[in-house]
Parts: C-alpha cells; structure tokens; sequence
C-alpha cells in the first residue's frame, strides 16, 4: 500500500498531466502544495508540447523521393 | 527538430530516399517506423553538428585584436545562450516553445519530440535511438526540466 502522503515522482507526474494517474495517488495532489505546484508546471510543457502543430509535406513530395529511388529491373541490376 | 519547414522537408526526403535504398539492410525485427526515425534522426542531428560547427567561431569578433578582446567576444564550447541577433530572429520565428525547444541540446530535443508529440513510450524511444532507457528517461526529463526554464524565464 503507497503512502498517501510520499510525494510523487516525475514518473508520476508525467502520468496525472497526461491524465493517466491512479486516483489513489492523485489525491496526493489535494493535500500538497509542493507536489501541486511541480505537476502543474509539468503540465503546461506537456500541453505546449502536445499542440505543437504537424506539417504535411507539399506537393510533390513523393515523386521527388521516387525520382531517386534505385528501382530494381527484372535482370536484378539497379537503375537510377 | 530543425525549426525550418523547407529544411526539415529536405532531410525527410534524405530519409525516404535512404529508406527505400537501402531497404534490404531492414531487420524485421525492429519496427519499421522506428527504424524509419531512426534514419531521420540521425539526419537532423548530422545537419545540427554541421551547422554547429559552421557557425561557430572560437577566436571571437572578426574586430577582436587583443587576447582580451577576443576572450570577451569568443564563443564556449557549450554555451547555448542566444545571441541578441539570434534573439530577434528568434521572435520572429515561431512560438515561445519551438524557440524554447530549438536551445536543447540535439539528444534532448530528438527524445522529448518522441515522447510527447509523437506519443512514443520510453521503451520505443530506447529502441529507436540506439539509448539505454535510463539514458532516455534522464534526458526527457531533463528536457522538460531545461523547457520549463526557457518557458517561466520568458514569461518574467
């Protein structure tokens, strides 16, 4: 059985800002500010972290790779 | 990883190109996708040192005459804080974060991308990048460490 009130670990904290701490350590939150204070900070670089915005490649992008790709002919040579 | 749209697309296609190449030296025993960022990873981080090296200067300002001058103006080895000029080209370049990520250090910067914006667990991070765990664990966690630092700094 964990203590209630052993602080929690960054392994831990990680866990609650992503949502994925059992309830029976979150609670520790509730009672210590320390812990509070370090798993909100936490938090908020996860967030920033995770909204972080994702490109697409642009048009051509395949054809580009594929003009340098070595495709492999039926007498088993390399051809560029 | 390199703050550059145009440039991160050339080292992706760097990568698939080297991907489809070299397609035979793929052991199936390693997830394909990992072994696909591990060939992007190093890519970014060859251009990194690369660009490191270009751009550093050990002998201070061009101007500098005196050993005392050219102490005060030269670059450390490890020093990472941002020149004023770098600084203004920074505001300009993308939000408090990405400005916050591209001062980590290339090892740092390759394992919290990993971790929290592609989802990757800390076993799959070990896998990828050739590191122990520990090796992985410590540095996500001094990353999130160094991030909050940048983040609260600028906030005050």
């Amino acid at each position: 059985m964990t203590d209630l009130t052993m602080h929690l670990t960054t392994d831990e904290i990680e866990l609650w800002a992503q949502g994925l701490l059992p309830a029976s350590r979150a609670i520790h939150l509730a009672d210590c500010s320390l812990c509070r204070v370090e798993a909100d900070r936490e938090r908020k670089v996860i967030l920033e972290l995770v909204q972080l915005p994702k490109f697409a490649p642009s048009a051509g992008f395949a054809d580009r790779v594929m003009a340098q790709v070595k495709v492999p002919t039926a007498s088993r040579d390399w051809q560029v | 990883m390199v703050r550059d749209r145009a440039l991160a697309e050339d080292l992706a296609q760097e990568t698939f190109i080297k991907v489809l190449n070299g397609i035979k030296s793929y052991r199936p025993e390693f997830k394909f996708s990992s072994w696909i960022f591990k060939i992007a990873n190093n890519a970014a981080i060859d251009h990194l040192r690369r660009k490191s090296i270009d751009t550093l200067s050990l002998d201070g300002a061009p101007g500098a005459e005196t050993p005392e001058q050219m102490r005060a103006t030269s670059l450390q080895l490890g020093d990472r804080a941002e020149s004023p000029l770098d600084e203004v080209a920074s505001r300009e370049l993308g939000t408090a974060i990405e400005r916050a990520i591209a001062r980590l250090r290339p090892e740092y910067r390759s394992c919290i991308l990993l971790r929290h914006v592609e989802g990757y667990s800390y076993e799959e991070i070990a896998e990828t990048l050739d590191l122990p765990l520990g090796t992985v664990k410590t540095y996500i966690h001094r990353a999130r460490n160094e991030l909050r630092g940048y983040l609260e700094d600028r906030r005050d």
